[in-house]
């Protein structure tokens, strides 16, 4: 077992983005507007900490405040970008042509490839809930795509349930990726069982968990490197958690 | 000949092909490029750049 690092809410990179000043052309909506930014990994500026793990190079979750906040039209190539929305709703908008709507357990797969733009937005009411995960593609400009889901939180109660990767039901990114969450009650045991000489990382949205002797409580993560097998304690209802597994 | 990528957007830059409509000529090594140049799609810096070895789609393909 071995822990690559532990990463706490608090040391975590931050930017507060206003829709003015600097980023007015970068940053879309109602001059109040904000974006707020928690970064796991480097991400523009952020480039001191910890580079990404495997194949992630951005981890963050935000909060786009309402009245048209998020970011205007701009462009990606080769990165495969992930959105999933934790809370109200995400407009998303590219150059494949889609334009969609993403509410609280809804998560898309935007492979920008040879060249694509995108629009993110929060045309809603209440604040915009985002974690958003960039992933080195295995192959280069290749032809955009973009796909989307929904995790049920029905049927993934107390579950680990994977929502990227190559499993029924998930959306395939053809490279040795996942995503999964899991949302439990209290007192349950989960086990993550990552294909040997990957790497996990284990974040938390919301709750507490015990994984390899560390607390970990909300946005606290950490990863994990040479496990076949990664054991949850949940200790707080509706813990709710993402774990990414990627090769190294 | 090695290819870098933008952590700010994912453009790739090829030492190979260069960047002939940026003025950068085919063959032109990552280390002969300016350190004041910037990704041309988002205004990164150079160092936010990471060398890659992933193949292209079309070399997959064929």
């Amino acid at each position: 077992m071995s822990v690559r690092f532990v990463l706490r809410a608090g040391e975590r990179g931050y930017s507060y983005l206003p829709s003015v000043g600097p980023n007015a052309s970068y940053v879309a909506g109602h001059p109040d507007g904000v974006i707020t930014r928690h970064s796991s990994f480097n991400f523009h500026e952020y480039q001191s900490g910890i580079p990404g793990l495997g194949v992630m190079k951005v981890f963050g979750d935000e909060i786009f405040t309402p009245g048209g906040t998020g970011y205007n039209m701009h462009p990606h190539h080769n990165f495969i970008i992930m959105a999933f929305v934790v809370g109200g709703a995400l407009t998303h908008i590219n150059t494949i042509g889609k334009v969609d709507e993403l509410r609280e357990d809804d998560y898309y797969v935007f492979s920008a490839g040879s060249g694509g733009k995108h629009s993110e937005l929060n045309i809603g009411e209440q604040d915009l809930h985002v974690v958003y995960v960039w992933v080195l593609p295995g192959q280069l400009l290749a032809p955009p795509s973009y796909r989307r889901n929904r995790f049920d939180r029905a049927a993934g109660a107390n579950r680990i349930t994977c929502l990227v990767g190559d499993e029924q039901g998930a959306l395939p990114i053809g490279q040795t990726f996942k995503v999964s969450r899991l949302l439990s009650d209290a007192d349950c045991s989960h086990v993550y069982r990552p294909a040997k000489q990957n790497g996990v990382y284990a974040f938390v949205l919301e709750g507490d968990v015990e994984i390899a002797d560390a607390i970990l409580t909300r946005r606290d993560s950490l990863a994990l490197e040479g496990e076949d097998k990664v054991e949850i304690k949940v200790r707080t209802d509706g813990t709710d958690m993402l774990l990414v597994e990627t090769k190294l | 000949m090695k290819k870098y990528l933008c952590l700010g957007c994912g453009f790739s830059y090829d030492e190979a092909l260069g960047l002939p409509e940026h003025g950068i000529a085919p063959g032109t090594r990552w280390a002969d490029i300016p350190d004041d140049w910037v990704c041309p799609d988002c205004g990164t810096p150079k160092s936010g750049f990471d060398m890659v070895e992933i193949p292209y789609w079309s070399e997959a393909r064929s």
